[in-house]
């Protein structure tokens, strides 16, 4: 569930911790590797994704929010 | 619990656009400004990650004759306008100053050295929005009111207004990250809180928060100022909006495409292949497209952008990333969508809450030191950046002459406040705000929703009255966090109390509110429908716009 953070690559600088309006990250630790306390309050505007001075955020899209395409080859019935 | 005490002249409620650019105007006006946002203002409101179109009237671009390009604005409107053409005439005779402004902070509101205009405009006719790079908005403008003086306090959510004598005085509000109580003394206040997207179930109800506005506007302005006195207006009149499903943004006019169906014939008349000026406006004239073709048995509907030429593609996709879509735009990259190759579908989204919070052109409420601007009263980014720096004027103008807010009669609505707070807190057992919210989503969908009448306005209401009654009596809030989401539910439930009062009032069939037992529209009731509350009783009225 959206977001995830690579504890490998996050420096536990605490920026998406900070600008986060929703508050997903609520009780994370400072100097500590972000928790993601309220993961179902993500809007997935991709701020922390897009500040995160490392990349070591990304967002997972939930299943029922995947984008619905027309595929470019025909869909086999059988 | 502890308490804080902030003391300023104009309070800002909401760091929004229309909030920071009352801040900012204000403060330069000399008052001293704070504003306090219930979540980050770097990422709040809906102008978060970016925009893309600014409705404008530029004189080299549209000639001398203002009026003319507001007569065509009104003309063509794409469904009925429920606000004063006064405020209208406001917002551009100002909203040109504005888009000057902006771009001498560093806005970039010309795209390669011109004015662009692109989008929201039909073929043919005058060009309405001017194409803009809004990524870095909120940065910019938090920067403009760091530079006049403005104190910006995150985390900190209002929850009611105060009052004396008829006039604002304050607001109580909560630290979302601690157990805390802000008291703000003022003597004047701006509501910039945005609209009330989460009182209906959304695209993905299991995922309340996936709403274009993004899950935290949720109408504590307005339900702040129903209680301390304030007039708002058209509740019952919901809305709707179209976008691409599931993912729900923004950014209609963006998409340069052609809405078709799978056999890939054109759903609207306006465009036949992909047009970077004008986009697809039938997404814009009929919003409930997607939903009829489905019911109609013609669905789906798509976005198709196949055809689109290398340039216009890339031109796309820069206006996507400063719409504030650039999540949308990651999504596609990892799902391998590709534009030119697979047409994306579309949807009406669902109902949501409407109204607004009655204000006029100075942007002045119906209770004296109170303003609004942004959703919260009307708009676009062009009336929320607008009107707010007119708050931000006026309300500098009001708070000149004015001797430091009385606060004596204060007192025990604070401690009656801080009461209802350590009862959320410290209760154990009872319903969390989610399962608040979903009671109330479902009781307004069922009994206030696509088709209503009395009998059904009459149970919904009765129903409504009992969730909110048995919230009062057993909400709980777990944490500070939960204590601000628990505030936002009870807004919402006032505010939905307050959707069944005026749509059983609206006798009629008007947009979006269909009743069967008043199939036709009256003409006569074409005028702002007004509900406030006087000596704790619902007062309505209907006046000419």
């Amino acid at each position: 569930m959206p977001p995830i953070i690579d504890p490998n690559k996050c420096i536990r600088c605490g920026k998406c911790v900070e600008i986060c309006t929703e508050d997903v990250y609520y009780g994370s630790q400072a100097g500590e590797v972000p928790v993601i306390t309220y993961p179902k309050e993500c809007s997935h505007f991709a701020g922390c994704v897009h500040i995160c001075p490392v990349k070591a955020v990304t967002l997972r899209i939930p299943l029922p929010m995947l984008l619905v395409y027309k595929p470019a080859e025909e869909v086999k019935v059988t | 619990m502890e308490e804080e005490l902030i003391k300023t002249d104009v309070l800002c409620i909401g760091g929004g656009i229309a909030g920071l650019m009352a801040a900012i105007r204000a403060a330069e006006l000399g008052a001293k400004v704070v504003v306090i946002e219930k979540g980050h203002a770097q990422y709040s409101g809906c102008g978060r990650m970016g925009n893309d179109h600014f409705e404008t009237y530029i004189p080299e671009v549209h000639g001398p004759d203002r009026e003319a390009w507001i007569e065509e604005l009104l003309r063509t409107a794409k469904g009925e306008i429920l606000i004063s053409q006064n405020l209208l005439r406001a917002q551009f005779l100002r909203a040109y100053d504005i888009v000057r402004l902006w771009d001498s902070w560093g806005i970039p509101m010309k795209y390669k050295g011109s004015w662009e205009f692109a989008g929201h405009s039909f073929p043919g006719r005058p060009m309405t929005h001017v194409k803009y790079e809004g990524r870095f908005q909120k940065q910019i403008l938090l920067k403009q009111a760091a530079d006049r003086g403005v104190e910006v306090r995150n985390r900190v959510m209002a929850f009611e207004l105060l009052t004396e004598g008829g006039q604002v005085t304050g607001a109580i509000g909560i630290s979302t990250r601690e157990d805390k109580i802000v008291v703000c003394q003022a003597k004047a206040v701006m509501l910039g809180t945005g609209k009330c997207s989460r009182l209906y179930p959304g695209l993905t109800p299991g995922w309340m928060f996936n709403d274009p506005h993004g899950g935290v506007q949720t109408g504590d302005g307005r339900a702040m100022a129903f209680r301390a006195g304030a007039e708002l207006q058209n509740l019952e009149m919901p809305q709707r909006h179209i976008g691409p499903k599931y993912f729900t943004k923004f950014g209609q006019a963006t998409w340069i495409g052609v809405v078709r169906d799978w056999e890939g014939k054109p759903a609207g008349t306006f465009v036949s292949k992909p047009d970077r000026k004008y986009g697809d406006m039938i997404c814009e004239v009929n919003k409930l497209a997607p939903e009829q073709y489905l019911k109609a048995g013609k669905g789906p509907l798509y976005m198709d952008c196949r055809g689109i030429s290398a340039e216009d593609y890339a031109y796309m996709l820069h206006w996507t990333a400063h719409e504030g879509n650039i999540s949308l735009l990651d999504h596609m990259r990892d799902e391998g969508i590709d534009l030119r190759k697979h047409p994306i579908e579309f949807a009406t989204y669902p109902l949501r809450g409407g109204g607004l919070i009655t204000a006029n052109e100075k942007a002045e409420t119906s209770l004296r030191g109170l303003y609004a601007a942004g959703d919260e009263a009307f708009g676009d980014i062009s009336a929320a950046a607008t009107f707010g720096y007119i708050a931000g004027e006026n309300a500098a103008a009001y708070v000149g002459d004015l001797p430091e807010s009385c606060f004596s009669a204060a007192g025990p609505l604070i401690e009656q406040q801080k009461q209802m707070i350590d009862r959320l807190r410290g209760r154990t057992d009872g319903p969390d705000w989610e399962e608040t919210q979903i009671a109330l989503q479902q009781t307004m969908l069922d009994y206030a929703g696509h088709t209503r009448n009395e009998s059904l306005l009459l149970q919904g209401l009765s129903h409504l009255r009992r969730i909110k009654q048995k919230a009062h009596a057993a909400l709980i809030a777990r944490n500070p966090h939960e204590l601000g989401r628990s505030l936002e539910v009870l807004n919402m439930l006032d505010l939905g109390e307050l959707t069944f009062i005026m749509a059983l009032d609206r006798k009629e069939t008007r947009g979006l509110h269909v009743r069967p037992d008043y199939p036709f529209t009256n003409p006569t009731l074409n005028q702002a429908h007004i509900v406030s509350r006087r000596n704790n009783k619902i007062h309505s009225q209907w006046r000419p716009y």
